[in-house]
């Protein structure tokens, strides 16, 4: 469970975040709104890389926000990002086990668990170099670093940006099981409606950094005034 | 009566800094000058040239076989110092600009090593320094003296300040009211969009160069009159006075840039009669540009794109 | 530990052999067929290439690039010298001592400027590394004399000592063969850090500082731990260095030097210390060359350098040592090429 309250951001004039308070309980979670809406923003909060003018996070209990950036990771807070950030030159194995060396986890378990990873997300060639890899598996190799150990919260952004359809179906069955297969919270950013709908039990909607809607997903993406932020209408409310 | 009253100032001693504050001023107002030929370049291309004080060496080197070696009148001399700055800038500009655009500041950077690498190179194996071949250049100006507060200031280094003040308040007029300026700041904004709102991205740039070289140019001819000998290895790393000018600019205003100039130029004038830190005077740019360097840098930036290769 | 595929040892095994042929080339070929010019001069070779060596750590590995370690290169110099005449040290503890030193100092200049990175840090490292210049022009280098300094401007001819030797490294063929052997020591240090957890953080930081920290990367301490063994590898091939001149002075070290160990170091190949190595060549053995043999002015070398670097900054990133095994493999495509196409093959094409 992840409490955000009373959470603003504030940089070089702008409020990319503006006072959101939410709660994403568990399970999959989907993270939705217009371009700029604040998502990815929201995200940089979590891992640490922007400082909140206000508000707290917490995390299953823990205050995130008085954590160092990398020690969060360390905690089990996981993310991928728009861009592709596996170490083309190291194999799948290696950039897996490069966040488990760097978790709390034990020696011992690092193979079995990075094993486990690259298993569950369906890849079957542990030592290719990422480099030589195809978009597709690419995706995977992301998916495989942020399920890998015990993670405890873990950050899709746009995991299926730019896959065509039988590829993101296999993504969203790997994206319904990580809770139950792995104990995590997961947040889903992604305007892929579909992916949303088969993957999160709730959702939640930014726009112009304000929440406007969070819930049931099937409730949140009828709402009216969600339905207006995408069309860009003015929200008269 | 004005010693009288600067005596009392601090009590220091000014009569006895004087001179060294001149000579200070001077070599400031080149640092200067050359500070805001790198800032203006940096500004419109990205790319900061530290071939600077290479090609300056270089252009002061021409004149000075222009002078001892053919017959030909001064101004050619001098003339062709400048040209050559400005050639040379601008062949490199035209020619490796457009291959660096679209990559890091740094690379760009050690493209202009690589320029003042192979002009040493030259100079090194055409015009080989020390012993006997200990050349100076002494430009016309500085044969007449006169007398300012009681110190000897020749006009080489009136005009060296003059120039550094015209030239900083000129450009940054020049950037702010015409179009050409406006192009300028555009292109260090966003080169990418500027391109696409019909601005002649590499003819504005080209003119940067040019502009940049005739800086270069001058300045050369300068401070090879100012230092007093031609040692075209010190003239190259000299850069690095401009640079910490530029540094305390934060590669961006140019008053500041003329402002440091100036504080490099006189700390390390000041520094010499003092026989405790005389030797380390030298030392002076490079301790003012790493504090410059720390304060840019002072907010720790996170990076999104992937490191230069 | 990695899962260990076939292709994989048979990689491990090939470059195993390759680097202890190379070794034994170099530490038996050339005191039988060279003269002692050519020693001395090889013996820069490897120092050299120790020092191009910290800078496939620092840029190669991590991306930080540092135009100031002729600088540290300079102080372990000046702090084997000055431990020298200060006290009498078996020469392995000399070398650490020198390493450990110039590791501190340079990991004190890092820790500022670890926030700065590209343009910045490679600005400050050679404003720092002009700043070096300076003290050291400033105190020289020590011969005998006290105080912190240890230079004595007058000093008796016959009173001049040369900095130590190790014991059974006296003589230039034996030093040269010593120095070898802890250059390939050295190698194998940053070697073993590649290839384990910081090699593997460096690659991260490298390819991006926020997929790192969000890996859990404590970038901080990994960036300092790569200022710290490029600093130590520096300290000891200084240290190597005042034992080569014996009375090092501060002509030993040009300003331009910096300048040409970057641009040799990217052209010989940033991304792998065989890079590293071919840098040292074109430092120290291609100049020896064409002066001596050739009589050609090495001045020449300056310019072919910044051509080069420019070459290598625009087309060939990885230097001679990414390219050359590559148009290698494509020669030797091209003269296979006719050997290949069996004539009455009617449908194979090559």
């Amino acid at each position: 469970m992840i409490e955000v309250d009373n959470l603003t951001v504030r940089f070089a004039g702008v409020t990319p975040i503006d006072d959101v308070t939410v709660t994403f309980p568990g399970g999959t979670c989907g993270l939705i709104g217009p371009n700029g809406a604040g998502k990815t923003t929201f995200f940089n909060v979590l891992s640490g890389f922007v400082k909140p003018a206000a508000g707290s996070i917490r995390v299953f209990g823990d205050d995130l926000l008085k954590m160092v950036d990398f020690r969060r990771a360390r905690w089990g807070l996981r993310r991928t990002f728009q861009t592709e950030q596996a170490i083309d030159t190291l194999s799948v194995f290696e950039n897996v086990a490069m966040i488990h060396e760097h978790s709390k986890a034990t020696r011992q378990s690092r193979r079995a668990d990075v094993l486990e990873a690259v298993e569950y997300v369906g890849l079957d060639a542990p030592d290719a170099k990422v480099g030589s890899l195809d978009a597709r598996d690419r995706r995977l190799v992301e998916l495989a670093r942020a399920v890998v150990g015990t993670p405890r919260v873990v950050l899709l952004d746009e995991p299926a940006a730019g896959l065509p359809d039988e590829e993101t179906e296999h993504m969203s069955r790997v994206i319904q099981g990580i809770p139950e297969r792995f104990g995590a919270v997961v947040i889903l950013v992604d305007h892929d409606m579909s992916l949303v709908s088969a993957c999160c039990a709730t959702t939640a909607v930014l726009d112009f950094g304000r929440l406007i809607a969070s819930g049931a997903t099937a409730d949140v993406l009828r709402d009216e005034h969600v339905i207006r932020a995408y069309l860009g209408v003015e929200d008269v409310s | 009566m004005h010693n009288v009253i600067a005596f009392t100032v601090f009590g220091v001693d000014w009569e006895f800094f004087k001179p060294y504050i001149v000579l200070g001023l001077a070599l400031g107002g080149a640092y200067a000058l050359s500070g805001v030929g790198i800032v203006v370049l940096y500004q419109a291309t990205g790319v900061l040239n530290l071939a600077f004080g290479a090609v300056g060496a270089a252009g002061a080197l021409i004149c000075y076989w222009v002078l001892n070696h053919t017959s030909w009148p001064g101004a050619i001399a001098y003339g062709a110092c400048i040209a050559f700055g400005a050639a040379c800038t601008f062949l490199y500009g035209v020619l490796f600009g457009p291959a660096f655009a679209r990559r890091d500041p740094l690379v760009k950077m050690m493209g202009t090593l690589a320029l003042a690498l192979i002009l040493l190179g030259f100079m090194a194996w055409r015009a080989p320094a020390g012993g006997a071949f200990n050349r100076v250049l002494t430009l016309p100006s500085s044969k007449h003296r006169f007398e300012l507060y009681g110190a000897v200031v020749n006009w080489t280094q009136v005009l060296t300040l003059i120039f550094a003040i015209v030239l900083t308040f000129g450009t940054a007029l020049f950037l702010r009211h015409t179009k050409l300026g406006t192009a300028y700041r555009a292109i260090a904004t966003d080169r990418e969009i500027t391109a696409t709102l019909g601005v002649p991205v590499r003819r504005v740039e080209a003119s940067a160069w040019l502009g940049s070289g005739i800086v270069c140019g001058t300045a050369g001819l300068l401070l090879a009159d100012l230092f007093t000998t031609l040692d075209y290895a010190a003239l190259t790393f000299l850069v690095i006075s401009s640079l910490a000018a530029a540094l305390i600019g934060r590669l961006r205003s140019l008053t500041a840039t003329l402002l440091g100039g100036l504080t490099v130029g006189v700390v390390q004038a000041v520094l010499t009669p003092y026989e405790s830190l005389t030797q380390y005077r030298t030392a002076a740019p490079f301790v003012l540009s790493i504090i410059a360097l720390l304060w840019m840098g002072r907010h720790r930036e996170v990076v999104f794109s992937k490191t230069a290769r | 530990m990695t899962v260990t595929a076939p292709a994989l040892n048979r990689e491990v095994i090939v470059r195993s052999v390759v680097i202890v042929a190379v070794l034994a080339l170099a530490l038996f070929v050339p005191p039988a067929t060279l003269g002692g010019d050519w020693i001395t001069t090889l013996t820069s070779v490897a120092i050299y290439s120790v020092v191009a060596g910290g800078l496939v750590v620092l840029y190669g590995k991590v991306g930080m690039i540092s135009l100031g370690q002729i600088g540290l290169l300079a102080i372990g110099t000046w702090t084997a010298t000055r431990l020298h005449y200060l006290l009498d040290l078996p020469y392995p503890l000399l070398m650490l001592a020198t390493g450990a030193i110039t590791c501190v100092v340079g990991v004190l200049i890092g820790l500022p400027a670890l926030r700065l990175s590209g343009l910045y840090l490679a600005l400050i490292t050679l404003m720092g590394a002009g700043a070096i210049d300076v003290v050291l022009h400033t105190l020289d280098f020590p011969n005998g004399g006290g105080g912190f300094s240890g230079h004595q401007g007058i000093i008796d001819p016959s009173s001049l000592q040369t900095v130590q030797r190790p014991s059974w490294g006296t003589g230039d063929t034996a030093f040269y063969r010593y120095v070898v052997v802890i250059c390939a020591l050295l190698f194998l240090l940053a070697l073993v850090h590649f290839v384990s957890k910081p090699g593997r953080a460096w690659a991260a930081i490298r390819e991006s500082e926020p997929a790192a920290l969000a890996a859990g990367v404590n970038i901080t301490l990994y960036k300092m731990w790569a200022f710290a063994l490029a600093s130590f590898m520096t300290g000891v091939a200084g240290c190597l260095l005042a034992s080569h001149f014996g009375n090092p002075t501060v002509g030993s070290f040009p300003r331009e030097q910096s300048l040409t160990l970057i641009a040799t170091a990217l052209i010989g190949g940033i991304f792998t210390l065989w890079g590293a190595v071919i840098a040292g060549v074109f430092m120290m053995l291609v100049p020896f060359i064409l002066q001596t043999q050739w009589n050609v002015d090495s001045n020449w070398l300056l310019i072919i350098f910044g051509a080069g670097l420019l070459q290598v900054l625009l087309t060939a990133p990885g230097g001679v040592a990414q390219q050359l095994p590559k148009d290698l493999a494509n020669l030797g495509r091209l003269i296979a090429r006719p050997f290949r196409r069996k004539p009455n093959a009617p449908e194979g094409s090559a």
